[in-house]
Protein backbone atom coordinates (compact mmCIF):
# COMPACT_ATOMS: atom_id res chain seq x y z
CA UNK A 1 0.00 0.00 0.00
CA UNK A 2 2.67 2.40 1.04
CA UNK A 3 4.78 1.61 -1.93
CA UNK A 4 1.89 2.08 -4.37
CA UNK A 5 1.06 5.39 -2.78
CA UNK A 6 4.61 6.51 -3.20
CA UNK A 7 4.50 5.37 -6.77
CA UNK A 8 1.35 7.28 -7.59
CA UNK A 9 2.72 10.37 -5.96
CA UNK A 10 5.79 10.01 -7.96
CA UNK A 11 3.68 9.32 -11.01
CA UNK A 12 1.71 12.52 -10.52
CA UNK A 13 4.74 14.60 -9.94
CA UNK A 14 6.67 13.18 -12.75
CA UNK A 15 4.76 14.67 -15.68
CA UNK A 16 4.93 18.04 -13.94
CA UNK A 17 8.63 18.25 -13.88
CA UNK A 18 9.13 17.68 -17.59
CA UNK A 19 6.61 20.47 -18.26
CA UNK A 20 8.44 23.00 -16.12
CA UNK A 21 11.67 21.71 -17.34
CA UNK A 22 10.39 21.99 -20.88
CA UNK A 23 9.45 25.65 -20.37
CA UNK A 24 12.85 26.66 -19.24
CA UNK A 25 14.74 25.36 -22.24
CA UNK A 26 12.10 26.86 -24.49
CA UNK A 27 12.72 30.28 -22.98
CA UNK A 28 16.38 29.67 -22.90
CA UNK A 29 16.25 28.53 -26.49
CA UNK A 30 14.54 31.75 -27.52
CA UNK A 31 16.67 33.95 -25.34
CA UNK A 32 18.77 35.00 -28.29
CA UNK A 33 18.01 37.74 -30.80
CA UNK A 34 14.42 36.48 -31.44
CA UNK A 35 13.41 37.11 -27.86
CA UNK A 36 15.01 40.52 -27.77
CA UNK A 37 13.30 41.39 -31.05
CA UNK A 38 9.95 40.26 -29.73
CA UNK A 39 10.41 42.24 -26.55
CA UNK A 40 11.35 45.39 -28.50
CA UNK A 41 8.32 44.96 -30.74
CA UNK A 42 6.05 44.67 -27.71
CA UNK A 43 7.58 47.72 -26.04
CA UNK A 44 7.25 49.74 -29.28
CA UNK A 45 3.64 48.68 -29.71
CA UNK A 46 2.81 49.64 -26.13
CA UNK A 47 4.51 53.02 -26.52
CA UNK A 48 2.74 53.60 -29.85
CA UNK A 49 -0.65 52.78 -28.36
CA UNK A 50 -0.12 55.04 -25.34
CA UNK A 51 1.18 57.91 -27.47
CA UNK A 52 -1.72 57.57 -29.92
CA UNK A 53 -4.24 57.40 -27.09
CA UNK A 54 -2.77 60.46 -25.39
CA UNK A 55 -2.64 62.29 -28.71
CA UNK A 56 -6.32 61.65 -29.42
CA UNK A 57 -7.22 62.64 -25.88
CA UNK A 58 -5.30 65.93 -26.08
CA UNK A 59 -6.88 66.70 -29.47
CA UNK A 60 -10.32 65.94 -28.04
CA UNK A 61 -9.69 68.39 -25.20
CA UNK A 62 -8.59 71.02 -27.72
CA UNK A 63 -11.74 70.51 -29.75
CA UNK A 64 -13.88 70.68 -26.63
CA UNK A 65 -12.09 73.37 -24.70
CA UNK A 66 -13.01 76.47 -26.64
CA UNK A 67 -14.74 79.63 -25.43
CA UNK A 68 -17.67 78.42 -27.53
CA UNK A 69 -18.67 75.77 -25.02
CA UNK A 70 -18.53 78.13 -22.04
CA UNK A 71 -21.10 80.33 -23.73
CA UNK A 72 -24.63 78.97 -23.35
CA UNK A 73 -26.33 81.65 -25.47
CA UNK A 74 -28.88 79.94 -27.74
CA UNK A 75 -27.35 76.49 -27.12
CA UNK A 76 -29.21 76.38 -23.81
CA UNK A 77 -32.64 77.33 -25.14
CA UNK A 78 -34.39 77.39 -21.80
CA UNK A 79 -31.82 79.61 -20.06
CA UNK A 80 -31.69 81.92 -23.10
CA UNK A 81 -35.46 82.37 -23.16
CA UNK A 82 -35.42 83.00 -19.44
CA UNK A 83 -32.80 85.75 -19.46
CA UNK A 84 -34.43 87.44 -22.46
CA UNK A 85 -37.78 87.33 -20.67
CA UNK A 86 -36.45 88.63 -17.35
CA UNK A 87 -34.41 91.44 -18.92
CA UNK A 88 -37.19 92.51 -21.33
CA UNK A 89 -39.65 92.56 -18.48
CA UNK A 90 -37.26 94.57 -16.28
CA UNK A 91 -36.51 97.16 -18.99
CA UNK A 92 -40.20 97.55 -19.75
CA UNK A 93 -40.90 98.19 -16.07
CA UNK A 94 -38.07 100.57 -15.18
CA UNK A 95 -38.43 102.67 -18.33
CA UNK A 96 -42.20 103.04 -18.12
CA UNK A 97 -43.84 105.58 -15.84
CA UNK A 98 -46.61 108.12 -15.62
CA UNK A 99 -46.87 111.33 -13.63
CA UNK A 100 -48.80 109.44 -10.93
CA UNK A 101 -46.78 106.27 -10.53
CA UNK A 102 -43.09 107.25 -10.53
CA UNK A 103 -42.84 105.84 -7.00
CA UNK A 104 -43.88 102.40 -8.22
CA UNK A 105 -41.33 102.52 -11.01
CA UNK A 106 -38.62 103.55 -8.55
CA UNK A 107 -39.57 100.68 -6.26
CA UNK A 108 -39.44 98.06 -9.02
CA UNK A 109 -36.11 99.45 -10.20
CA UNK A 110 -34.62 98.64 -6.80
CA UNK A 111 -35.65 95.03 -7.30
CA UNK A 112 -34.77 94.65 -10.98
CA UNK A 113 -31.54 96.61 -11.15
CA UNK A 114 -28.31 96.21 -9.26
CA UNK A 115 -24.74 97.44 -9.15
CA UNK A 116 -23.75 100.18 -11.54
CA UNK A 117 -27.10 100.14 -13.35
CA UNK A 118 -28.97 100.97 -10.16
CA UNK A 119 -26.61 103.86 -9.36
CA UNK A 120 -26.95 105.22 -12.91
CA UNK A 121 -30.69 104.88 -12.74
CA UNK A 122 -30.97 106.53 -9.31
CA UNK A 123 -28.91 109.48 -10.53
CA UNK A 124 -31.15 109.84 -13.56
CA UNK A 125 -34.50 109.24 -11.95
CA UNK A 126 -34.58 112.46 -9.95
CA UNK A 127 -34.84 114.44 -13.17
CA UNK A 128 -37.26 111.95 -14.67
CA UNK A 129 -39.61 112.24 -11.71
CA UNK A 130 -39.64 116.03 -11.90
CA UNK A 131 -40.07 116.04 -15.67
CA UNK A 132 -42.88 113.55 -15.55
CA UNK A 133 -44.72 115.55 -12.92
CA UNK A 134 -44.17 118.97 -14.51
CA UNK A 135 -44.92 117.99 -18.09
CA UNK A 136 -47.53 115.34 -17.33
CA UNK A 137 -45.32 112.95 -19.24
CA UNK A 138 -46.06 109.29 -19.61
CA UNK A 139 -43.38 106.99 -20.98
CA UNK A 140 -44.11 103.49 -22.18
CA UNK A 141 -41.21 101.28 -23.18
CA UNK A 142 -41.42 97.99 -24.94
CA UNK A 143 -38.84 95.61 -26.31
CA UNK A 144 -38.77 95.16 -30.08
CA UNK A 145 -35.88 92.69 -30.33
CA UNK A 146 -33.54 91.12 -27.83
CA UNK A 147 -30.58 88.85 -28.41
CA UNK A 148 -28.16 87.17 -26.01
CA UNK A 149 -24.52 87.26 -27.06
CA UNK A 150 -22.99 85.76 -23.91
CA UNK A 151 -24.56 83.56 -21.29
CA UNK A 152 -23.10 81.62 -18.39
CA UNK A 153 -24.60 80.17 -15.24
CA UNK A 154 -24.32 83.51 -13.47
CA UNK A 155 -23.91 86.28 -16.06
CA UNK A 156 -25.28 87.38 -19.41
CA UNK A 157 -24.78 90.04 -22.04
CA UNK A 158 -27.68 91.14 -24.23
CA UNK A 159 -28.47 93.61 -26.96
CA UNK A 160 -31.97 95.00 -26.73
CA UNK A 161 -33.89 97.18 -29.18
CA UNK A 162 -36.54 99.31 -27.53
CA UNK A 163 -39.32 101.57 -28.69
CA UNK A 164 -40.28 104.32 -26.27
CA UNK A 165 -43.60 106.11 -26.56
CA UNK A 166 -43.75 109.58 -24.97
CA UNK A 167 -47.18 111.01 -24.26
CA UNK A 168 -47.68 114.51 -23.00
CA UNK A 169 -51.12 115.62 -22.07
CA UNK A 170 -52.78 117.35 -25.02
CA UNK A 171 -50.06 116.48 -27.49
CA UNK A 172 -49.72 113.65 -29.99
CA UNK A 173 -47.56 110.77 -28.81
CA UNK A 174 -44.04 110.47 -30.17
CA UNK A 175 -41.99 107.31 -30.46
CA UNK A 176 -38.23 107.11 -30.07
CA UNK A 177 -35.85 104.25 -30.63
CA UNK A 178 -33.35 103.11 -28.04
CA UNK A 179 -30.73 100.41 -28.20
CA UNK A 180 -29.17 99.11 -25.04
CA UNK A 181 -26.30 96.75 -24.30
CA UNK A 182 -27.25 95.10 -21.05
CA UNK A 183 -25.19 93.10 -18.59
CA UNK A 184 -27.23 90.95 -16.25
CA UNK A 185 -26.45 88.73 -13.27
CA UNK A 186 -28.44 85.83 -11.92
CA UNK A 187 -29.22 86.40 -8.26
CA UNK A 188 -31.67 84.32 -6.24
CA UNK A 189 -33.11 82.78 -9.38
CA UNK A 190 -33.78 86.13 -11.07
CA UNK A 191 -31.82 88.04 -13.65
CA UNK A 192 -30.89 91.50 -12.42
CA UNK A 193 -29.55 94.19 -14.73
CA UNK A 194 -26.19 95.40 -13.43
CA UNK A 195 -24.98 97.54 -16.33
CA UNK A 196 -26.61 99.41 -19.18
CA UNK A 197 -24.88 101.09 -22.11
CA UNK A 198 -26.73 103.04 -24.77
CA UNK A 199 -25.85 102.13 -28.37
CA UNK B 1 10.06 36.81 -11.28
CA UNK B 2 9.58 33.72 -13.33
CA UNK B 3 8.69 33.57 -16.99
CA UNK B 4 4.95 33.10 -16.50
CA UNK B 5 4.62 36.23 -14.37
CA UNK B 6 6.61 38.17 -16.89
CA UNK B 7 4.36 37.04 -19.73
CA UNK B 8 1.28 37.93 -17.70
CA UNK B 9 2.70 41.33 -16.90
CA UNK B 10 3.48 41.83 -20.53
CA UNK B 11 -0.12 41.14 -21.47
CA UNK B 12 -1.37 43.41 -18.68
CA UNK B 13 0.78 46.27 -19.91
CA UNK B 14 -0.42 45.65 -23.49
CA UNK B 15 -4.05 45.60 -22.34
CA UNK B 16 -3.55 48.85 -20.44
CA UNK B 17 -2.00 50.45 -23.53
CA UNK B 18 -4.91 49.28 -25.70
CA UNK B 19 -7.37 50.70 -23.17
CA UNK B 20 -5.56 54.05 -23.06
CA UNK B 21 -5.64 54.22 -26.85
CA UNK B 22 -9.31 53.24 -27.00
CA UNK B 23 -10.18 55.86 -24.38
CA UNK B 24 -8.36 58.55 -26.36
CA UNK B 25 -10.08 57.60 -29.61
CA UNK B 26 -13.53 57.42 -28.04
CA UNK B 27 -13.02 60.77 -26.31
CA UNK B 28 -12.00 62.28 -29.64
CA UNK B 29 -14.90 60.85 -31.64
CA UNK B 30 -17.26 61.99 -28.91
CA UNK B 31 -15.90 65.54 -29.07
CA UNK B 32 -16.19 65.49 -32.85
CA UNK B 33 -19.76 64.24 -32.77
CA UNK B 34 -20.83 66.60 -29.97
CA UNK B 35 -23.90 68.44 -31.30
CA UNK B 36 -23.85 71.12 -28.60
CA UNK B 37 -20.24 71.86 -29.37
CA UNK B 38 -20.91 72.05 -33.12
CA UNK B 39 -23.89 74.30 -32.43
CA UNK B 40 -21.86 76.62 -30.19
CA UNK B 41 -19.13 76.87 -32.79
CA UNK B 42 -21.64 77.65 -35.55
CA UNK B 43 -23.17 80.34 -33.35
CA UNK B 44 -19.82 82.01 -32.73
CA UNK B 45 -18.85 81.76 -36.40
CA UNK B 46 -22.18 83.24 -37.52
CA UNK B 47 -21.97 86.11 -35.01
CA UNK B 48 -18.38 86.96 -35.94
CA UNK B 49 -19.14 86.84 -39.67
CA UNK B 50 -22.34 88.85 -39.20
CA UNK B 51 -20.51 91.62 -37.33
CA UNK B 52 -17.82 91.81 -39.96
CA UNK B 53 -20.27 91.78 -42.87
CA UNK B 54 -22.57 94.41 -41.40
CA UNK B 55 -19.62 96.76 -40.94
CA UNK B 56 -18.72 96.16 -44.60
CA UNK B 57 -22.25 96.72 -45.85
CA UNK B 58 -22.34 100.05 -44.02
CA UNK B 59 -19.00 101.21 -45.37
CA UNK B 60 -18.07 102.72 -48.70
CA UNK B 61 -15.21 104.86 -49.81
CA UNK B 62 -16.69 107.31 -52.33
CA UNK B 63 -13.37 108.94 -53.17
CA UNK B 64 -13.29 107.83 -56.83
CA UNK B 65 -14.67 105.28 -59.29
CA UNK B 66 -12.12 102.61 -58.30
CA UNK B 67 -12.85 102.82 -54.59
CA UNK B 68 -16.62 102.78 -55.23
CA UNK B 69 -16.23 99.70 -57.42
CA UNK B 70 -14.11 97.99 -54.78
CA UNK B 71 -16.70 98.80 -52.13
CA UNK B 72 -19.56 97.45 -54.21
CA UNK B 73 -17.59 94.29 -54.91
CA UNK B 74 -17.19 93.82 -51.16
CA UNK B 75 -20.93 94.23 -50.71
CA UNK B 76 -21.45 91.41 -53.19
CA UNK B 77 -18.76 89.32 -51.46
CA UNK B 78 -20.43 89.38 -48.07
CA UNK B 79 -24.00 88.87 -49.32
CA UNK B 80 -25.88 85.90 -50.65
CA UNK B 81 -29.39 85.02 -51.85
CA UNK B 82 -31.95 87.84 -52.18
CA UNK B 83 -29.67 90.59 -50.87
CA UNK B 84 -26.91 89.53 -53.25
CA UNK B 85 -29.33 89.51 -56.19
CA UNK B 86 -30.68 92.91 -55.29
CA UNK B 87 -27.22 94.44 -54.93
CA UNK B 88 -26.24 92.93 -58.26
CA UNK B 89 -29.32 94.36 -59.99
CA UNK B 90 -28.77 97.86 -58.68
CA UNK B 91 -24.99 97.80 -58.93
CA UNK B 92 -24.52 100.17 -61.88
CA UNK B 93 -27.11 102.58 -60.55
CA UNK B 94 -25.57 102.40 -57.05
CA UNK B 95 -22.12 103.02 -58.50
CA UNK B 96 -23.32 106.11 -60.36
CA UNK B 97 -25.16 107.52 -57.35
CA UNK B 98 -22.25 106.89 -55.01
CA UNK B 99 -19.71 108.37 -57.39
CA UNK B 100 -21.89 111.44 -57.81
CA UNK B 101 -22.33 111.99 -54.06
CA UNK B 102 -18.66 111.24 -53.33
CA UNK B 103 -19.28 110.80 -49.63
CA UNK B 104 -17.54 108.18 -47.58
CA UNK B 105 -19.23 106.00 -45.00
CA UNK B 106 -17.51 103.98 -42.32
CA UNK B 107 -19.60 101.53 -40.36
CA UNK B 108 -18.65 100.18 -36.95
CA UNK B 109 -20.71 97.50 -35.26
CA UNK B 110 -21.11 98.61 -31.64
CA UNK B 111 -22.94 95.50 -30.46
CA UNK B 112 -24.54 92.43 -31.99
CA UNK B 113 -26.30 89.25 -30.92
CA UNK B 114 -27.95 86.30 -32.58
CA UNK B 115 -31.63 85.90 -31.84
CA UNK B 116 -31.97 82.52 -33.56
CA UNK B 117 -29.78 79.84 -35.08
CA UNK B 118 -30.88 76.82 -37.07
CA UNK B 119 -27.75 74.73 -37.30
CA UNK B 120 -29.30 72.16 -39.62
CA UNK B 121 -30.82 74.62 -42.07
CA UNK B 122 -27.74 76.82 -41.83
CA UNK B 123 -29.60 80.04 -41.11
CA UNK B 124 -29.33 82.59 -38.33
CA UNK B 125 -31.05 85.80 -37.27
CA UNK B 126 -28.87 88.63 -36.05
CA UNK B 127 -29.54 92.01 -34.51
CA UNK B 128 -26.87 94.68 -34.44
CA UNK B 129 -26.30 98.35 -33.73
CA UNK B 130 -24.05 100.17 -36.15
CA UNK B 131 -22.47 103.60 -35.95
CA UNK B 132 -22.05 104.96 -39.45
CA UNK B 133 -19.67 107.87 -39.79
CA UNK B 134 -20.41 109.71 -43.00
CA UNK B 135 -17.96 112.21 -44.41
CA UNK B 136 -19.20 114.23 -47.36
CA UNK B 137 -17.00 115.37 -50.21
CA UNK B 138 -16.80 118.80 -48.62
CA UNK B 139 -15.45 117.29 -45.43
CA UNK B 140 -18.54 117.68 -43.24
CA UNK B 141 -18.84 114.66 -40.97
CA UNK B 142 -21.62 113.16 -38.92
CA UNK B 143 -22.38 109.90 -37.18
CA UNK B 144 -25.61 108.03 -37.62
CA UNK B 145 -26.77 105.36 -35.22
CA UNK B 146 -28.59 102.52 -36.90
CA UNK B 147 -30.18 99.30 -35.77
CA UNK B 148 -30.44 96.31 -38.04
CA UNK B 149 -31.93 92.89 -38.25
CA UNK B 150 -30.12 90.54 -40.59
CA UNK B 151 -30.71 87.02 -41.81
CA UNK B 152 -27.53 85.05 -42.27
CA UNK B 153 -27.10 81.93 -44.36
CA UNK B 154 -24.29 79.41 -44.35
CA UNK B 155 -22.55 79.12 -47.71
CA UNK B 156 -19.49 77.11 -48.78
CA UNK B 157 -17.52 80.34 -48.13
CA UNK B 158 -18.87 80.77 -44.61
CA UNK B 159 -21.79 82.75 -43.23
CA UNK B 160 -23.14 85.54 -45.43
CA UNK B 161 -25.92 88.09 -45.22
CA UNK B 162 -29.12 87.00 -46.97
CA UNK B 163 -31.38 89.83 -45.88
CA UNK B 164 -30.78 93.14 -44.14
CA UNK B 165 -33.42 95.41 -42.64
CA UNK B 166 -32.95 98.65 -40.82
CA UNK B 167 -35.50 98.52 -38.03
CA UNK B 168 -37.50 101.72 -37.97
CA UNK B 169 -39.05 103.22 -34.87
CA UNK B 170 -42.43 101.76 -34.00
CA UNK B 171 -41.90 98.63 -36.07
CA UNK B 172 -43.38 96.34 -33.46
Amino acid sequence: MVSTEEKTEAGVEEPKSPETAGDEPDEAGESGSTRRLRRTAVVLLVVALVVAGAGFFVRAQQVRDTPATDNLALSDTEATTRVVGDVSNALGKVFSYGPQDTAGTKESAKQLLGGKALRQYAALFGQVEKQSRDQKLTLTTHVVHAGVSRLSGTGAHLLVFLDQVYERRGKPATTAAAQLSVTAELRDGHWRIVDIASR
Amino acid sequence: MNFRTRVLMGWAVMLAAVLICAFGVSSYTQARGDDTLAYAKSRDAALAAGKHHLARLNSLNGKDATSVDAGLRQWLDVSTGPLHDQLKRTRSKDANDLKKSGSTARGTVTDAALTALDERAGTAELIATVDVRVTSRTGAAGTERKRFEATLARTPDGWKVKALTAIPVGAA
